[in-house]
């Protein structure tokens, strides 16, 4: 990247360590965005490894961010475990019908084979090739949803919700299964060199409280950062919208890192929890990164930096969510203009300018 | 047991999220010649709009939301069939649905439930809904407001196409267009010509009686 001085390997160890850098992080969350690159249509990454891969790795040295990300839905683990899901031709997928109606169904759900079972094989593939192509420079991960998200996945988000108030014993089963498959999965995942990237969008208390989460949430989050810890990897934990009721929940798990949506006010989690964690976030996927203009885009990344470049355990620049499929280049590039403008340590001249 | 009394453990049948104690106490209402309409105003109605605003002080969640409005529902059943036709006033209808390419419903069904409960007649169409369906049920049963939900970006543009045909069949000024979901923002329902935007279950149905009022939102 003869953009930047650093590789982004290079800048996120030496930005851990205190050391001098020559930008902040940034990490415009590409997921479907990717086929763009490569001129595919999105149902075209299923049962496509390597174009997945070339998509992603086409998308890296295009606008030069500081992770790459395999990624193509949430449902890749549920799907393996039996839940119906539905790939239109040109748009991400979504769940047709989860695995499961009844709770008497739970004990017959099956323990995945990540090397045969579903989608699973094809995004190892993507993460092998990819890691290979770009694993000395730029940290490769693949997305692994949170065992809360796919038991939601497994048995339908209304009746989880359901279960959770009447059942909680069941739902604890439920969540149980899916935490061992998805600790399978991340050993999978390992074992292409890449490092899982967990996301638990269920878990926000946009949609559950922050006490359901503690209970059914947290544990398991927290067994699989232990794991991973075990494995000698750094952990990015994302849930969406709002979550600040359960920020403290959430660094308790002992995550790494926090990628927080912009329905959470970043200043305020820099005061809760930037001591503990690093913050990633959180320009507006929607209406900023998709809808907006470039000198949006700009303005919005300089409001992040103000907010919590100075958190005490860092700032990785990121779009509060994985960015719409039809986010214009232009917008991509804008972000990590800003981040360049600002350099680093940031130029508080620039941005109070921009105020 | 007096008609507040009635009322009242109604209304915390709901707001506790208890079905058979709302099954109860809606069969004691019918027992005791109630009129089933205050029942359902008084109790059902209160409790819910309770739980909508412990849903909006962080309190409740959608799960708690949910086994409230499922006991409200078990009422429903209940003293609905006990409603005098004649004291049955003409309820505004609601065609409610999330917009097609998106099947996340789980908003929808909240803002449904929260406009039932206040009094409007929903035409709930379901989800991956195409933009015509919505004009054509608005159209034929006479609906006041088109509520379209979506959590995903590729499918916004849906909302604004459903304003487009609403002008192109002549009845724009006929159906209030409000619009919800999670990439949604007020921002957005302007610049698609929608009438309102709201970021919550509870708050659309202010929305709504806002925008029947003439009041502008």
């Amino acid at each position: 990247m003869s953009r930047d001085r650093l590789s982004p390997l290079e800048r996120l160890a030496a930005y851990v360590r205190g050391q001098p850098i020559d930008r902040l992080p940034c990490v415009p969350i590409v997921g479907n965005t990717a086929a763009r690159l490569v001129g595919a249509k999105v149902s075209a990454f299923r049962g496509n490894g390597r174009l997945l891969a070339n998509a992603h790795v086409a998308a890296y040295r295009r606008f030069g961010y500081d992770n790459i990300r395999i990624f193509t839905d949430l449902y890749t683990l549920a799907e393996a475990m039996g839940a119906q899901v539905h790939y239109p031709d040109d748009e991400t997928a979504y769940l047709a019908a989860p695995a499961l109606t009844t709770t008497e169904q739970i004990a017959s759900l099956r323990s995945i084979d990540p090397a045969k079972d579903g989608n699973l094989p094809h995004h190892l593939e993507a993460m092998e090739i990819a890691f290979k192509a770009v694993g000395h420079e730029v940290p490769v991960t693949g997305a692994l949803t949170g065992p809360f998200t796919t038991a939601s996945f497994l048995i339908g988000a209304d009746n989880l919700a359901r279960l959770m108030l009447r059942d909680p014993a069941a739902v604890h089963r439920l969540v149980e299964i899916a935490f061992v498959n998805t600790l399978a999965y991340a050993r999978a995942i390992l074992a292409t060199g890449a490092s899982p990237s967990l996301t638990d969008a269920m878990c926000s208390s946009t949609v559950i409280s922050p006490r359901q989460f503690r209970e059914f949430g947290a544990p398991y989050l927290r067994r699989l950062v232990d794991f991973l810890h075990s494995q000698k990897r750094s952990v990015t934990l994302h849930i969406c919208g709002k979550t600040h009721p359960i920020w403290t929940d959430m660094a308790d798990t002992g995550a790494d890192c926090l990628s927080l949506d912009n329905a959470a006010a970043l200043a305020d989690a820099k005061s809760a929890i930037g001591h503990r964690v690093r913050l990633m976030g959180n320009v507006p996927p929607s209406e900023i990164m998709l809808q907006g203009t470039p000198a949006q885009v700009r303005e919005s990344v300089f409001t992040t930096v103000r907010a919590a470049a100075d958190n005490p355990r860092g700032l990785v620049v990121a779009s509060g969510c994985s960015l719409p499929v039809e986010t214009p280049f232009a917008n991509i590039d804008a972000m990590l203009d800003a981040v360049r403008e600002l350099g680093w340590p940031v130029n508080s001249t620039a941005l109070q300018s921009a105020n | 047991m007096s008609h507040e009394v009635l009322f009242q453990a109604l209304s915390d049948s709901v707001v506790g999220m208890d079905e058979e104690s709302t099954r109860t106490h809606s069969n004691q209402a019918i027992a005791d010649g109630v009129d089933p309409v205050a029942a359902i105003e008084n109790g059902l109605v209160d409790g819910m709009n309770r739980a909508g605003t412990l849903f909006e002080t962080e309190e409740y969640f959608i799960p708690e939301l949910l086994l409230c409005s499922d006991a409200m529902y078990t009422g429903l059943d209940i003293l609905r069939p006990h409603i005098r036709r004649d004291s049955a006033e003409a309820r505004k209808k609601i065609v409610i649905g999330v917009v097609e390419g998106d099947t996340h419903d789980i908003g929808k069904n909240l803002v449904k439930i929260m406009l039932e409960a206040a009094g409007f007649e929903i035409i709930d169409l379901g989800r991956d809904i195409a933009p015509q369906r919505f004009v054509d049920e608005a159209i034929k049963s006479g609906a006041s407001v088109i509520a379209l939900s979506t959590l995903m970006t590729t499918t916004m543009d849906a909302m604004g196409e459903v304003v487009r045909l609403l002008q192109q069949a002549g009845v724009r000024d006929r159906v209030k267009v409000i619009v919800g979901g999670g990439p949604i923002s007020s921002g957005f329902a302007k610049r698609i010509g929608a009438d309102g935007y709201s970021g919550s279950a509870p708050a659309a149905v202010k929305l709504v009686q806002q925008l029947l009022s003439g009041v502008a939102a």
